[in-house]
């Protein structure tokens, strides 16, 4: 299927998807160059170039969204004939998740002036924060896989910045080259593809790609598409990253979990929807069905905060891959989005928490770990606000009603069962699981919830807890608001609102009945999520002690001997080769040019420098005899002259 | 053999005993003295030949010119020697190369 897009104006360009692009590049490289005299400016100038950016973003999106498709060309480069674009292309799905990037990655950034005060590394910080947030606006605007690309591995390299910030402890070295490899991993897979797009389509372009031209490359470009998406959006069985992850600044964790990273590879699959063939669709949804099983029930069986939330991060993508796999690319973008706003909430008040914990261990010396939600207990009242902004970001986590969470899932939900309904019976396996899945959900949350903030305080009650600063506050109330259920719709049981009938743009119309197939849907979600709470509360006070839980059942130390073992092996193999002999054929040639240039060396200075001394040497050995004629004194003149004049007298005698 | 070959014969033994002289002694004094002595072997010579083709005199006056010239020439040549002796403070002529240098 080609994209029937009109061409997007040089106008709409400048005055709107230009600008929202490049301000956070032009932050980022502002922050880069400021010196450290000024360092400080660059807390205020770096949320400011992103406000600005998410205006456009949002004044873009209001302006297009629900009318055509726009496409900006211009000729890159060509290469024996064929012409590489720049392309941009915006619909629907990429104004909003503009918007919608720029707004979570502002609010990160105005969080991230408090969270990071105190940081010495601020000015590389926020630069990298910026570089990150462009990379992903270039993913979402651009419109030929190749541009798409460069984009992809920009925002890999960022988020490897920023997971190494705190470079100095190796845990974070460690997860930064862990991320940074893991994408790598999958984006060797994603250059597989576009080789594969490129043999099929002879185009990288969206608009012009013709599926019905690819024939059997159809399948490979999309496995490879896929397994960039694997690496990227953190699926199985290339999970391992992402709560390793967590050992960056929060606001980073926020930001990486929200909008930029992960959500790159389910945009991704979400935007190139039509290009995947059915086994690949399949593959998608088994992938994402399993992905979301195992990060739900490792969420159940960790303590670290932080390392929930990327367990349920984990959880939620492989719905929205899932709901992908299952046709219906639409309610896993409104899951995107609504998870963006209450995902980057729930870390924010983590945030909020570790931060505000951290300075008052620093003032009372103690020292336990803050992320840890067995130490933690009964901060309600230390921390209202805080509580309140986890409890609403954490409800729609869960999927409650009246929040938005509620409504996409039941998106998710309904394509679950559209899609089982329609096929053979071994499909109610994967919608099942979609339903276990927002069965665990609640229970991993409310679980968290009522450790961190219910309960009797365990550790923490010699602290003096405050607040988190008014600047940290602020995005958390805009984040709560925006996971509340008009952020998605105005009817709280409908998810087919003003959002999802907008980006449903070139749905087939098949698929696209928007009537409610399943009108029994809310009432048993509500009952199920209803279950998944008495049974969480019931269980508050069960300490869940299962390794195999807490390690994602060791699905990392799979990986561990499966790919990283051979490869160690492999290296340290090439190594010694490369020691061996390749460097000894080296050393070898190395010693005959050596001993060569000693012989020619030798031959030089004997013979050629001989030749020419031995003239020299000869001409003084002349002058030296000729000079002693004279030397000799005025008697030998005569001898010699009466020498020659006999030998004058004999010769004319004779 | 007439008595004039044998002077030119003592003739030829004074020129080579002069030219001994002057090459081998290293006295400047003795050299001129071996030019004297070269001298008075040609001055003899001159008197030999003149025996041998005596129609004219001419040898033998020659011969006094001879004499005389070489009376001045030992005189200038010894001046020199002194002088050459003041400056040098030697009258070895291998010493005396300054001209060499």
């Amino acid at each position: 299927m080609t994209i029937s897009a009109q061409i997007l104006s040089a106008d709409t360009l400048i005055s709107g998807v230009l600008p929202a692009l490049l301000l956070p590049l032009i932050s980022a490289i502002v922050c880069l160059i400021v010196s450290e005299k000024y360092g400080w400016v660059v807390a205020f100038i770096s949320p400011l170039f992103l406000l600005v950016s998410a205006a456009f973003a949002v004044y873009t999106c209001y302006h297009q969204l629900g009318s055509d498709p726009l496409i900006f060309n211009l000729t890159w480069f060509s290469v024996a004939g064929r012409e590489f674009d720049i392309n941009l292309l915006l619909n629907n799905i990429s104004t909003l998740m503009m918007s919608v990037v720029s707004v979570v990655s502002f609010l990160v950034h105005v969080y991230s002036i408090g969270y990071m005060a105190d940081d010495a590394a601020q000015r590389r910080y926020f630069s990298m924060l910026g570089l990150f947030t462009f990379a992903m606006l270039g993913i979402v605007v651009s419109g030929n896989f190749l541009l798409l690309f460069m984009f992809w591995e920009l925002v890999g390299f960022s988020s490897y910045m920023l997971i190494g910030h705190w470079y100095e402890k190796p845990e974070a070295a460690d997860a930064a080259k862990r991320a940074f490899l893991f994408n790598r991993l999958g984006d060797a897979g994603f250059v597989v593809g576009l080789m594969a797009i490129w043999s099929g389509y002879g185009t990288f372009n969206f608009a012009d790609i013709d599926i019905a031209n690819g024939g059997g490359w159809q399948i490979v470009a999309g496995i490879g598409v896929l397994c960039g998406v694997l690496g990227k959006s953190a699926q199985f069985p290339l999970f391992g990253w992402l709560p390793k992850a967590m050992e960056g600044p929060t606001p980073v964790s926020a930001l990486i979990h929200a909008a930029t990273m992960v959500a790159a590879g389910v945009y991704l699959l979400d935007r190139v929807f039509w290009i995947f063939a059915p086994p690949v669709l399949i593959t998608i949804a088994i992938i994402g069905a399993s992905t979301a099983l195992i990060g739900a029930c490792a969420a159940i069986g960790q303590h670290d905060m932080k390392r929930i939330l990327a367990y349920s991060t984990m959880s939620q993508l492989g719905l929205m891959v899932m709901a992908v796999g299952m046709e219906a690319p639409f309610a896993s973008m409104l899951h995107l989005i609504t998870h963006a706003f209450f995902k980057a909430g729930l870390f924010l008040a983590a945030g909020c928490i570790i931060h505000t914990l951290h300075q008052a261990q620093h003032h009372s010396r103690d020292s336990f770990d803050v992320q840890d939600i067995r130490n933690l207990g009964g901060l309600r009242k230390r921390l209202p606000f805080t509580f309140v902004a986890f409890l609403v970001c954490g409800s729609a986590l869960a999927g409650l009603p009246f929040f938005a969470g509620f409504l996409s899932k039941e998106a998710i939900l309904e394509a679950a069962l559209h899609w089982a309904s329609h096929g053979q019976s071994w499909r109610w396996l994967l919608a099942g699981s979609a339903f276990v899945v927002s069965f665990l959900t609640p229970i991993y949350t409310f679980r968290m919830i009522w450790k961190i903030f219910m309960d009797e305080e365990v550790l923490t009650q010699n602290l003096e807890i405050a607040e988190a600063p008014p600047v940290m506050r602020f995005p958390l109330l805009i984040l709560s608001i925006a996971s509340l259920w008009f952020a998605v719709s105005f009817n709280p049981f409908d998810f087919n609102g003003w959002v999802f009938r907008n980006i449903s743009d070139f749905i087939p119309p098949a698929a696209g009945a928007s009537h409610h197939p399943f009108p029994w849907l809310s009432f048993a979600s509500i009952f199920w999520i209803a279950l998944a709470l008495a049974l969480a509360y019931f269980s508050r006070n069960a300490s869940i002690r299962s390794r195999l839980l807490y390690e994602a059942f060791y699905f990392d130390k799979v990986i561990h001997l499966s790919v990283e073992l051979p490869i160690n092996f492999l290296g340290n193999m090439t190594r010694r080769l490369d020691r061996k002999w390749i460097d000894g054929t080296l050393h070898t040639a190395a010693y005959t040019y050596t001993i060569l240039a000693h012989v020619v060396g030798w031959f030089d200075r004997f013979a050629i420098d001989g030749l020419v001394d031995g003239v020299a040497w000869s001409a003084r050995m002349v002058g030296y005899s000729v000079r002693r004629f004279q030397r000799e004194g005025v008697q030998l003149y005569i001898f010699w002259a009466l020498f020659a004049i006999i030998i004058f007298i004999i010769w004319t005698l004779l | 053999m007439t008595p004039d070959y044998d002077l030119l014969f003592l003739g030829a033994l004074l020129f080579s005993a002069g030219l001994s002289i002057v090459i081998i002694k290293r006295n400047m004094i003795f050299v001129l003295m071996g030019i004297e002595l070269l001298l008075n072997s040609s001055v003899l010579n001159l008197v030999a030949f003149n025996r041998i083709h005596n129609d004219v005199p001419d040898g033998q006056i020659f011969g006094l010119f001879v004499i005389v010239i070489a009376v001045c020439e030992a005189a200038v040549g010894l001046a020199i020697v002194i002088q050459v002796y003041r400056y040098y403070q030697s009258s070895v002529p291998d010493q005396i190369n300054e001209l060499k240098e």
